[in-house]
């Protein structure tokens, strides 16, 4: 047999287990009892008929006559110790002829039970001997197999208090461990989650109890600050490196720069003016690197204001209409209802000029950019879409990772960091970001709650 | 210009001193915080150019010392990293202005002199702007050359605004981008280009040269 896998099926396997052994235990004490108690009703009323008609069996009795068995009846019922069994002479015809208890029935010879139907007064349940007494005269004596009325239900009832309430309280203690169980498990899960949610100082209550959930919870939070660690050093590191390198690049564009200023040929000072412009998209990477590690770290969130992103939108667009048209594209803007978001001014209008700036820079002249505001549930949704050549399903994952640079958009200007950098923005917000097809083109989705 | 420059970056500091001194400007450096203090109490400088991590007393410090002491001398404050609150921090304990190294020299150079040339703009308390035959009323939303009305949009008229308060100096990107947009970071966009390039079209469609002179790889001046 294999193993359950599960904990709700060894729950289950064990309260089966469990109902059965408790049910088959019952059973059995029950049935054990009423066996016991039938064998000794059936001795005494058997010895009971021998003691009136003398011992039944192969070896012929002297057949008594009928005066005095009733008289041997009469004394046995009136005796101290046998006045509670019924007895019955009935004649060849099954007339009867003597007794103190009638019978409904005719009974065979040999041992028969009794039950109330059997119309004797005061007997719920009971046992029968029948043997013949010579002549075709039969003698029954009847006893009753219980102490009182309608012991058997009452006894049941004994045993579905007695064996219930075990069951119960073990169903308590089970329904109360898994409780335990899945608290202190959901706690954990709850953690995880909050962690991939972004906020990584989540960690695993403890109860203090030292017991060994606390020293899982423990030994999952060691490594969480663990990770924290890791995840600290290599922020730092790329946040070192970018920082560490705008130094020597802000002076290597001084240089550049007075050079360009004192070129002689329009051909110098134009590759002094590319190298210049490289210069500036490297530093302006390094300055989307701090800025994501900036939005990274969430300090951000404790200047976040109540903020309409429409009006915020269409404010950017306004800006940024004359550089979209100057680059020969056009800037529209459809539906843009009051969405109240909690928010950071600055990082939402950077993201939105990034994103228009993404829309015009990879896009053919002509090009048409749409900006439109709705809501999705609740949550504040932008959209930017344009009709250009668009972004492959399989590359749209891409698009939004450091440095995921489309082949096609490496022989353009820019640093692959402006949509990770919208998308650590938006998810700064609570929100996320994606993109869809537009078809044709492309549609970058910002969701952000409602506050 | 005589300036004080109060950074414990010996590196730093002798690159930036050659550079400066290449726009005309004399300057001193000062190790730290104290020393810088105290030759602010010794010599008569113009500005000083402060570092705001420092050991001993750091920037914010000392200039929340000057100030205390009611010296208006013009500041301009350095910091390693570029993050918000510490540039709010540095303009709240009365900086006039904010650089996030790595700066440039003529970076730096433009945002001295814009510097010197606001406190004598706050000194004059008139509304009205002028720059050679540019007028420019910020409060009134109007602008004129050569007598006649400008018809500008919002943006462009601050972007004048901005140029004829510093006219006659270099005005960087940077420096437009946090003047007149207000942005707390450089947008990858030549958002600046495009709205001199329009300003200069309003400037010039009914005849006249064209005032704003581009610096190559710094920024734009307007004519003084």
């Amino acid at each position: 047999m294999r193993a359950p896998r599960s904990l709700r099926a060894l729950t289950a396997i064990v309260v089966a287990a469990l109902l059965a052994t408790t049910v088959g235990t019952g059973a059995a004490i029950f049935t054990a009892t009423h066996r016991t108690i039938v064998r000794l009703v059936d001795e005494r009323i058997a010895a009971a008929a021998g003691a009136v008609a003398g011992e039944a069996g192969p070896r012929p009795t002297p057949v008594l006559p009928t005066p005095v068995l009733l008289r041997r009846l009469a004394a046995l019922t009136r005796d101290r110790d046998t006045g509670d069994i019924g007895a019955l002479l009935t004649d060849a015809r099954g007339v009867a002829i003597g007794g103190n208890v009638t019978l409904r029935r005719r009974l065979p010879p040999g041992y028969a039970s009794l039950r109330a139907g059997d119309g004797i007064k005061g007997l719920s349940a009971g046992r029968a001997y029948t043997r013949s007494v010579g002549d075709g005269r039969m003698l029954t004596m009847i006893a009753e197999t219980e102490p009182f009325d309608d012991y058997g239900a009452a006894r049941l009832r004994i045993y579905l208090i007695g064996f219930g309430s075990i069951l119960l309280v073990v169903a308590i203690g089970l329904t109360g461990f898994s409780r335990l169980i899945a608290r202190r498990i959901g706690a954990m899960r709850a953690t995880a989650a909050a962690i991939v949610e972004g906020d990584l100082q989540r960690r695993v209550p403890t109860e203090g109890d030292g017991g060994p959930f606390d020293a899982q919870a423990e030994a999952f939070n060691a490594m969480l600050d663990r990770i924290a660690e890791l995840m600290r050093g290599i922020a730092g590191v790329s946040s070192d490196i970018a920082h560490d390198l705008r130094s020597p690049l802000a002076r290597l564009r001084g240089q550049l720069v007075q050079l360009e200023r004192r070129a002689e040929t329009p051909a110098l000072r134009e590759g002094l003016a590319a190298a210049i412009a490289q210069n500036d998209d490297i530093l302006a990477m390094f300055a989307a690197i701090l800025r994501i590690a900036e939005v990274e770290g969430g300090a951000r969130r404790a200047g976040f204001a109540d903020i309409d992103l429409s009006a915020l939108a269409g404010e950017v667009s306004g800006m940024m209409a004359p550089v979209v048209e100057d680059g020969g594209r056009t800037l529209a803007v459809a539906a843009l209802p009051p969405l109240p978001v909690r928010g950071d001014p600055q990082l939402l209008t950077q993201t939105l000029i990034n994103l228009i700036g993404n829309a015009t820079r990879h896009t053919p002249a002509g090009t048409r950019i749409v900006l439109a505001g709705g809501r999705r549930g609740t949550s504040g949704v932008l959209t930017l879409s344009d009709d250009g050549p668009g972004i492959a399903d399989e590359d749209r994952a891409l698009a939004l990772r450091r440095f995921g640079r489309l082949d096609r958009s490496r022989s353009t200007a820019g640093h692959g960091l402006g949509l990770p950098l919208a998308a650590a923005i938006a998810r700064l917000h609570g929100g996320a970001l994606w993109l869809e097809d537009a078809a044709p083109g492309l549609r970058v989705v910002i969701e952000v709650p409602l506050a | 210009m005589k300036i004080l420059l109060v950074d414990d970056d010996p590196v730093f500091a002798a690159a930036l001193v050659e550079e400066l001194t290449g726009f005309g400007h004399a300057l001193a450096v000062a190790e730290d915080g104290r020393a810088g203090l105290a030759a602010i109490d010794q010599d008569a400088y113009d500005a000083v150019v402060l570092d705001r991590m420092m050991p001993r007393v750091d920037g914010i410090a000392l200039l929340e010392r000057l100030r205390g002491d009611a010296r208006s001398i013009p500041v301009i404050m350095l910091s390693a990293r570029g993050q918000s609150d510490d540039k709010i921090a540095g303009l709240a304990a009365g900086a006039d202005d904010y650089v996030v190294k790595p700066v440039e020299a003529a970076e730096l150079h433009a945002r001295l002199q814009a510097v010197l040339r606001g406190r004598q703009w706050t000194q004059g308390s008139s509304d009205t702007l002028r720059a050679g035959d540019i007028v420019v009323s910020p409060s009134r939303f109007r602008a004129w050359r050569d007598d006649q009305p400008l018809d500008l949009a919002k943006l462009e008229l601050k972007l004048l605004a901005e140029l004829v308060r510093g006219a006659g100096t270099v005005l960087t990107r940077a420096m437009l981008i946090e003047r007149v947009w207000g942005y707390d970071f450089e947008p990858d966009t030549n958002l600046v280009d495009v709205y001199i390039r329009r300003l200069r079209q309003k400037l010039t469609a009914a005849g006249g040269d064209d005032p704003i002179r581009t610096m190559r790889g710094v920024g734009y001046m307007l004519r003084g």
